[in-house]
């Protein structure tokens, strides 16, 4: 027995152990580290709904950032007092000036408003292919940019709006980010999720299966959308300030890359590559400041983590081309199986966990042997 | 308004669309073979620029010889990125590749901005290029005329070698079908390489045109020209010379005509406008103006 | 077999470091009990090192080390040493608040300061305000910033509103120029609300804005606005322009290139000696008012450029350099005063209470009550490739 194979052991990896690390994070609140925890738990958001468009569609969207703007917007005119939007908003109409809502339900406006803007988007663009689409939703990352630059009244222009509440504790964030794995793992594993991935693989053959390809292209579009609306959301109140420049084509490339490190075809492949993305470059970050010895700088060498970033990138990339996690499904699926939990209350999980934790190192050597050997005879 | 007015918009937006024009035939020639969005095209215009600025001033090299350094230096830069970072990757997605240039140009941003910090410097060609000429009221450098002319004879020439030499017939070959090319015998490497050369090259040159219009630059300058000159060849039918030439110069008149016709209160939309041209377009011509029937392979 | 391997090794590497760090979380907040070593004080220095904002903040953030060291060499503050903790902010929001938080959190900074534009300034206030912290923005100039974020934010250079009226008032008073033409910037914050103000002093003071045009940063080519303002002039005396550094040079010399020869004049963006170096003779007859004249000929300001010129190999690239090394004598002052530098609170109360202290910008003072300084500005105009002393104007 293997030990991924163990429920239990999946349990307390993907389960417990992260359940332990939010507790932590949600008591240190307004940390460093927290704020970290939080930017994953959004890019888990980001990248999951993406990569239901760009893995599982076979399209090729960039337009995450322009969802999150009007997200993050939708969700600051809903959260802010009528005295600041008075003086940010000036020209908002008088119920929604007057309008504050509470910050799950502005959440969910968020996502239809991002939706809407999807749908409208939508219509003309999906039936572009390959890169087209891509340089259509880059055009619509630029147009929204343009509207919250320029509606001075409305958006406050490119002086961004400042003072957003902050609402997004580690439970709401991570709540929406399991529900959305959740949702997403649900309609990738369904009919339609099947339908979505057979229109990727063959888009023809799809259509001949009766598979309509225009409503699925549009309601996978849809939900992403949503999702990053939601996202946007979160960002904002995380941060307090938005303005358009932060929703720009780098945030969306940032988001792009995310999906294909972890993999694109997978939704564990977002945590993975959210967590890689978010972590790794605080990780490099003292490269750059140089090293302090009694007093004396020695050379700072800025962007060198960037660097580094970049050239491991393109080596991930060549070495694992379907990302970290390729198709593999490990995370969500303990997360969501009914056997995870389980598994508690089965004392035969316990003993095959004791034997596999025993037997590990020798299963371990094995196997290396076997590939060395295997590898050396170019058998198996 | 004039006829003169609209007129001398018409000449600003054909100035800087000889720019994008510029920029999107290199885009083109390697999308053309290899189905790859280079997103580190505009870097690699960065880098023949600043090898320019460098060894003029530094090392006293006259215009002309550092500019062929220049040229040399981009296809030497160009090469390496294909073979590191495309070139294992050549069999996977399109998508793939496609974060791969974005990561090379992370990369070279962040090189230049090292080597030679993030700020801005002044750049100039001689006088004799910047001289102004005086047409009825419309003023244009010597620079600007080359860069239109530039334009037209790369064209020509760039058409003339694929459509009638044994290496642009196999550069078409490769672009219809990579996998049969190779059967007939074709070296796909070898193909890739003189797009990735002839690519590099146009940088290098349009990199000198955009630095010697706007007399500044700075590492992060090769992105929005690079990003720009990319809508430009898909708007024209991306693969097709005449159709990035053709986009570059449609994309440059609308912008200058829409800045300089319409109402200051909405002349800011300008890059918006310029995108919901171009979904306009694809709207009524999915593959661009001159783009193939099969078009981008999905 | 291989691959599922080495799959699951990646997630969990990818787990161990998430939780890893929430670990260290924990273990840091306990740690708080104990006070950091008495014998320095940490500063935060949160600038945009690379990325967009890279080339303001990079001379700003050689400025503030160039004054840390100064007030190191002199014997510290009150004996103790200042040690610069310093985090690139990426020119990215999130990064900037996360940097915030490093500083606070992991640093141990009593006082953060840095950041050459108002919304990134306003993300790293908003960090710092609730973490009660006092942040003090080396170069944003948006007035309204400390009200917006709060009581432990200041500004160390003078608000845009400042500068605008300065200008608006040299224009009328000075040049006696009462038609202008208004070119503005409108992706920044900075620039709309520099031109915002202009236009509020100008008309106010009877002057009137015959044409109104726009661009959007990054664009390097203006043909379009400038054939628009000669197609129609409107009797126009001077030109406003309200751009960023980046395109100072450039857009004078195409203003130039087509014919038009009026005075220009603007606000700190146009400090910056990449408009003599890109526009030449062309600069000339062009006005900026700015925090100060690195070519004044006050001992201060010439002792500074020749520090920075043996520090770092070349002269300052532009007045953010000045202001990044005002801030730390700002810093330095109000930690002198403090009645206990390792309180924030006591710090935000000893910068508040500066008054009339000398720096290369300028003398600071904080009228009560207010977190943005009095400072008076100074109306340079190019001469011959110089930038040449005119008035220093007093609100």
């Amino acid at each position: 027995m293997r030990l991924r194979d163990n429920h239990l052991f999946r349990l307390i990896i993907f389960v417990i152990l992260p359940l332990i690390g939010l507790i932590v994070t949600s008591m240190n609140s307004g940390s460093y580290y927290s704020g970290l925890v939080h930017l994953f738990g959004i890019n888990i958001i980001l990248v999951a709904s993406l990569n239901l468009v760009n893995g599982y569609s076979g399209m090729f969207s960039m337009g995450h950032a322009a969802f999150m703007a009007i997200g993050a917007y939708a969700s600051a005119m809903l959260t802010l007092t009528a005295d600041q939007k008075v003086f940010l908003m000036p020209a908002l109409p008088d119920w929604l000036m007057h309008l504050t809502l509470p910050f799950p339900v502005t959440l969910l406006v968020a996502g239809v408003l991002a939706s809407v803007t999807a749908l409208l988007i939508g219509f003309p663009v999906l039936r572009f292919k390959g890169h087209y689409l891509s340089v259509a939703t880059i055009g619509l990352i630029v147009i929204v940019r343009a509207v919250l630059d320029n509606e001075d009244q409305i958006t406050n222009g490119a002086r961004g709006v400042t003072g957003l509440p902050d609402y997004a504790s580690t439970g709401i964030i991570f709540s929406v980010a399991i529900l959305c794995l959740f949702v997403l793992y649900r309609l990738i594993h369904s009919s339609y999720g099947r339908g979505l991935i057979a229109m990727r693989d063959d888009w023809t053959a799809a259509q001949t299966l009766g598979v309509n390809l225009t409503t699925k292209k549009l309601s996978a579009f849809l939900i992403s959308a949503f999702m990053a609306g939601m996202a946007g959301g979160l960002w904002g109140h995380m941060q307090s300030v938005i303005s358009g420049k932060f929703f720009y084509i780098d945030t969306s490339f940032k988001i792009v890359e995310t999906s294909i490190i972890g993999g694109m075809f997978s939704l564990s492949g977002a945590i993975v590559g959210s967590a890689l993305m978010t972590f790794i470059p605080e990780l490099l970050a003292p490269l750059e400041t140089g090293i302090t010895l009694f007093g004396v700088q020695l050379p700072e060498l800025y962007g060198a983590s960037n660097m580094i970033l970049a050239a491991a990138l393109i080596l991930i990339i060549i070495f694992r081309r379907q990302g970290i996690m390729g198709y593999s499904e490990i995370i969500t699926d303990s997360l969501f199986s009914r056997e995870t939990y389980l598994s508690l209350f089965r004392p035969d999980q316990y003993s095959s966990l004791a034997k596999a934790i025993v037997t590990l190192p020798v299963r371990s050597w094995q196997s290396l042997k076997a590939r060395w050997v295997g590898q050396k005879h170019k058998s198996l | 308004m004039d006829t003169l007015y609209v007129l001398s918009q018409l000449v600003n937006g054909l100035k800087l669309g000889s720019v994008y024009a510029m920029v999107a035939i290199g885009y083109s020639i390697v999308y053309g073979i290899l189905r790859l969005i280079n997103f580190a095209h505009g870097d690699i215009m960065t880098v023949a620029v600043y090898t320019i600025l460098s060894l003029v001033t530094i090392f006293g090299l006259p215009l002309w010889m550092s500019i062929g350094a220049s040229v040399v230096m981009a296809v030497v830069v160009g090469l390496i990125a294909e073979r590191t970072a495309y070139r294992p990757l050549r069999a996977a997605g399109e998508e793939t590749t496609l974060v791969s240039s974005l990561a090379v140009s992370i990369f070279l941003q962040n090189l230049m901005m090292m080597i030679f910090s993030p700020q801005r410097k002044a750049f100039h060609l001689p006088e004799n290029l910047t001289f102004l000429h005086n047409f009825n009221g419309i003023r244009l450098s010597t620079m600007n005329i080359i860069t239109f002319i530039a334009v037209i004879v790369i064209l020509v020439i760039l058409t003339f070698v694929i459509k009638r030499t044994r290496v642009g017939m196999a550069m078409r070959a490769c672009s219809d079908n990579m996998d049969a090319s190779r059967l007939m015998g074709i070296n796909i490497n070898h193909v890739v390489v003189i797009a990735f050369i002839i690519g590099s090259s146009l940088a290098a040159l349009s990199g000198l045109m955009l630095a010697g219009e706007y007399k500044t630059i700075d590492p992060m300058m090769g992105f929005v020209p690079g990003l720009k000159a990319f809508c430009a060849a898909v708007l024209g039918g991306i693969g097709s010379l005449g159709g990035a030439v053709l986009g570059g110069f449609v994309l440059g008149v609308a912008e200058m005509l829409f800045a300089g016709l319409m109402p200051t209160e909405i002349t800011p939309y300008r890059d918006a406008f310029v995108f919901v041209v171009l979904i306009l377009v694809l709207m009524v011509r999915p593959n661009g103006i001159l783009g193939s029937r099969e078009g981008g392979r999905s | 077999m291989k691959k599922t391997l080495k799959k699951t090794l990646l997630v969990m590497l990818a787990l161990m470091l998430a939780f890893a760090f929430t670990g260290c979380a924990k273990d840091k907040s306990e740690d708080e009990g104990a006070s950091p070593a008495a014998d320095t004080i940490n500063v935060g220095a949160l600038f945009n090192l690379t990325g967009g904002q890279a080339s303001l903040d990079q001379p700003s953030y050689n400025g503030f080390k160039m004054a840390a060291d100064e007030i190191n060499a002199a014997g510290g503050i009150n004996g103790k040493m200042i040690e610069v903790k310093v985090v690139d902010g990426k020119t990215d929001q999130a990064s900037v608040a996360s940097a915030a938080k490093k500083l606070i959190d992991v640093e141990k900074a009593v006082v953060v300061a840095g950041l050459s534009d108002s919304n990134y300034a306003l993300a790293a206030g908003g960090v710092c305000q609730s973490n009660s912290i006092p942040f003090i923005t080396s170069g944003a100039t948006l007035p309204t910033l400390p009200e917006q974020v709060g009581d432990y934010a200041f500004l160390a250079p003078f608000g845009d509103n400042v500068q605008a009226y300065a200008c608006a008032d040299y224009a009328i008073d000075d040049l006696k120029m009462t038609k202008c033409y208004l070119l503005i910037d409108q992706s920044m914050e900075f620039t709309k609300t520099l031109a915002h103000f202009f236009k509020e002093r100008y008309e106010e003071k009877g002057g009137t804005i015959v044409l109104t045009d726009n661009y959007m940063n990054k664009d390097p080519d203006f043909s379009a606005q400038i054939d628009r303002f000669l197609a129609d002039k409107g009797g126009a005396e001077i030109l406003f322009i309200s751009g960023v550094p980046d395109d100072a040079g450039v857009v004078v010399k195409q203003f130039r290139d087509k014919g038009v020869t009026l005075p220009i004049i603007s606000g700190d963006g146009f400090d910056t000696p990449l408009l003599m170096e890109v526009a030449g003779d062309a600069a000339n007859n062009v006005y900026v008012g700015t925090h100060a004249s690195l070519e004044n000929t006050d001992p201060a300001v010439q002792k500074f450029v020749a520090d920075y010129t043996a520090v770092y190999g070349h002269a300052p690239e532009n007045a953010f350099a000045a202001l990044g090394y005002d801030t730390m004598y700002l810093i330095a002052n109000a930690l002198k005063n403090a009645t206990d530098p390792t309180d924030p609170a006591a710090i935000r109360d000893a910068i508040g209470a500066t008054k009339n202290l000398k720096g290369v910008t300028g003398t600071v003072t904080y009228e009560e009550g207010s977190r943005v300084p009095t400072k008076s500005v100074t109306i340079n105009k190019v001469e011959g490739g110089k930038f040449v002393f005119q008035k220093e104007v007093f609100l």
